[in-house]
């Protein structure tokens, strides 16, 4: 299997959250992102201090991770990234 | 007639400052939403050309000023010298940072690279403006391009390697952009540290390197999607 870059395991990890009606527990996001445990902590930490992501309560008053503004942002600009990317040899 | 020559080159200069901050800022949103350390370098060394340019227009005008043929000949001397080690402190991190831009995954992990770029680049300006010597002057920026290139050959055969074990289509022109990039901003150093040296061919490097910059701006904004 191939090795995913950190970019495209953030976009898997917003695409999650966004396929799942943009709020989903932190339990399934970690199963479902398929990254290991630490990873997730060290990804969702950086994401959570990007504003990519943010924690709120749902109407059960479970805590829950949704998509900022900023992680929409992330996820449309996510082809041109790699493609910019890959046309300048970065 | 010097004078319009100058004119003319300054109007180039401009036009390639403005390209360069162009790329700057184009970059900014995809920077901001990455922070991938690729677009971080490859910005900044286009921020870097644009202030080397900035220093080089500077040059030109005091040259032209101040009716001297080199800039270190110019009275009072501490503004040649500062403006000098500027042009050429910038110059050498903005080929620094570009080819760092392409290599830097091969490098993650090792401590005080940058730090290093900055002080290589102190050390270039520095024996700059203390030498008189013209093939010291050359040698210099023969030994840049020697980096640049040597860089940039390594990163080629790599990536060609990548995309054949990945089945990707052949590597892009990119490498052929950057080495005409590297070899026409050393010839704007020599042009500016020993003027007689390249005298004949000032127009075809102002021309050339305006071409380079304006092709790389259109590849970022095709790209960007920025208007």
């Amino acid at each position: 299997m191939k090795k995913r870059g950190r970019l495209e395991i953030i976009k898997d990890i917003l695409r999650v959250i966004q396929e799942n009606r943009n709020s989903i527990k932190q339990t399934p996001l970690l199963r479902k992102s398929n990254v290991s445990t630490l990873k997730f902590k060290e990804y969702s930490k950086e994401l959570l201090e990007k504003e990519f992501i943010k924690e709120t309560q749902n109407s059960y008053g479970e805590k829950v991770i949704s998509l900022t503004q900023k992680g929409y942002d992330f996820l449309e600009k996510y082809k041109t990234i790699i493609s910019f990317i890959e046309e300048f040899e970065l | 007639m010097l004078l319009q020559g100058v004119g003319t080159e300054l109007i180039y200069s401009f036009v390639i400052i403005v390209c360069s901050l162009m790329v700057y800022r184009a970059t900014r949103e995809m920077y901001e939403l990455s922070s991938y350390k690729g677009i971080k370098y490859f910005r900044y060394a286009f921020l870097f050309f644009a202030i080397a340019y900035l220093f080089k227009s500077f040059i030109k005008f005091l040259l032209v000023y101040f009716g001297a043929s080199r800039i270190i000949d110019i009275t009072p001397g501490f503004v040649g010298m500062i403006t000098l080690f500027a042009f050429m402190y910038f110059s050498s991190l903005s080929v620094f940072y570009l080819l760092y831009s392409l290599i830097w995954k091969r490098w993650s992990g090792r401590y005080g690279i940058i730090t290093s770029f900055h002080i290589l680049s102190i050390a270039i300006a520095f024996i700059t403006i203390t030498t008189t010597s013209i093939a010291v002057l050359i040698g210099i920026n023969l030994f840049i391009l020697a980096i640049a290139i040597i860089g940039l050959i390594i990163t080629y055969n790599e990536s060609r390697t990548h995309k054949r074990s990945k089945n990707k289509k052949k590597g892009s022109s990119m490498y052929f952009i950057y080495t005409l990039l590297f070899i026409f901003w050393i010839f704007n150093i020599v042009q500016v540290l020993v003027p007689s040296f390249l005298q004949f061919s000032q127009i075809l490097v102002d021309l050339a390197s305006l071409g380079i910059f304006l092709t790389i701006l259109y590849k970022v904004l095709k790209k960007t999607g920025s208007n």
